[in-house]
């Protein structure tokens, strides 16, 4: 099972995500898993993550997976689920810290999108709407957000729930729950 | 009429071409409507798009945003009429661009307004509207 959960900035995206995550354990038993984008490089993003970790309370095990992440799914017992937050930081490190073609980028997600899938994990990736903004002159910062919506396409194609998420309530756009 | 709206690389072109896999692509960037009407051919679905490069190209040229504004419901007034009067579809394909901090450029603000108010006006004649995200559609 996977779902794709996006927003703006202080959406509730995460709190969406981290819901969905507790009703799917609950319904299926496993262990819950969190793989941290985010790496602290100055003292906001120490803050930032904390906050993060705090929020998410006890019963995480928190994996720093490398950007191929399929790798670290491989390693996971069956049956658990698997929190990433978030996609845009993960793909602002597969462009700018691995230097990766857009290409190369959509197959290691699809990668470890099938990785869920082989091994029966449910997998929740967070991310977040940048759009819908007037398009970018900054030919990098275009090459991004056209990498970053590739992302988006591909994974709302192969999830099972897409969500949408406004003031911490959420919008269903493909196999809600009635 | 039909209106697709959605953000940069939301998949609206792919989504529209699926569901009108016949029709013809007519991007308007400077150039606009004209010459549109040699193009049209009976029965065939048309699909209208690059409205952003048209804006861009109208408000350098008209300074009233109110005339500017009223220029263009005309245009998709004389749409509706074009349509109504041939068995063929007119499909808009619109940017999605006003969910972001207000740009510092006063020609991005004046874009981004009238990029809106387009989308109102055509949500207002179309049939039926569709927000594309990621890849999805919904009607609104």
């Amino acid at each position: 099972m996977i779902a794709f959960v996006s927003g703006g900035a202080r959406s509730g995206k995460s709190g969406v995500a981290e819901t969905l995550v507790g009703d799917w354990q609950a319904a299926r038993g496993g262990e819950r898993h969190y793989l941290a984008t985010a790496r602290a490089g100055d003292d906001e993003m120490v803050a930032r993550i904390a906050r993060h970790r705090r929020e998410r309370g006890e019963g995480w095990v928190t994996l720093e997976p490398p950007l191929a992440f399929a790798e670290a799914l491989a390693a996971l017992p069956p049956g658990g689920t698997v929190l990433l937050d978030c996609l845009t930081l993960w793909a602002s490190r597969v462009m700018f810290e691995a230097g990766l073609a857009e290409d190369e980028g959509r197959a290691m997600l699809a990668g470890g999108l099938d990785e869920a899938r082989r091994r029966g994990l449910a997998l929740v990736v967070v991310s977040n709407d940048l759009n819908e903004d007037l398009p970018p002159r900054d030919p990098l910062v275009w090459r991004y957000l056209a990498f970053l919506q590739a992302l988006h396409r591909d994974l709302a194609a192969e999830a099972d729930r897409v969500i949408e998420v406004v003031a911490g309530r959420a919008i269903d756009w493909k196999g809600e729950e009635r | 009429m039909q209106l697709f709206i959605g953000g940069a690389r939301a998949g609206k072109r792919d989504l529209v071409a699926a569901r009108f896999p016949d029709a013809a692509w007519h991007r308007l960037d400077e150039a606009g409507l004209e010459g549109r009407k040699a193009r049209r051919t009976p029965h065939v679905p048309l699909v209208l798009t690059g409205w952003t490069g048209w804006l861009a190209h109208s408000l350098a040229a008209e300074p009233d945003d109110d005339r500017l504004r009223a220029g263009l419901a005309a245009a998709l007034e004389a749409l509706v009429e074009a349509e109504r009067g041939s068995d063929a579809e007119v499909v808009l394909i619109l940017p999605e661009m006003g969910r972001g901090i207000v740009p510092m450029d006063p020609a991005d603000r004046r874009l981004r307004d009238l990029a809106g108010w387009l989308a109102q006006d055509a949500a207002a004649r179309a049939e039926a509207v569709w927000y594309v995200r990621h890849g999805l559609a919904r009607r609104l």
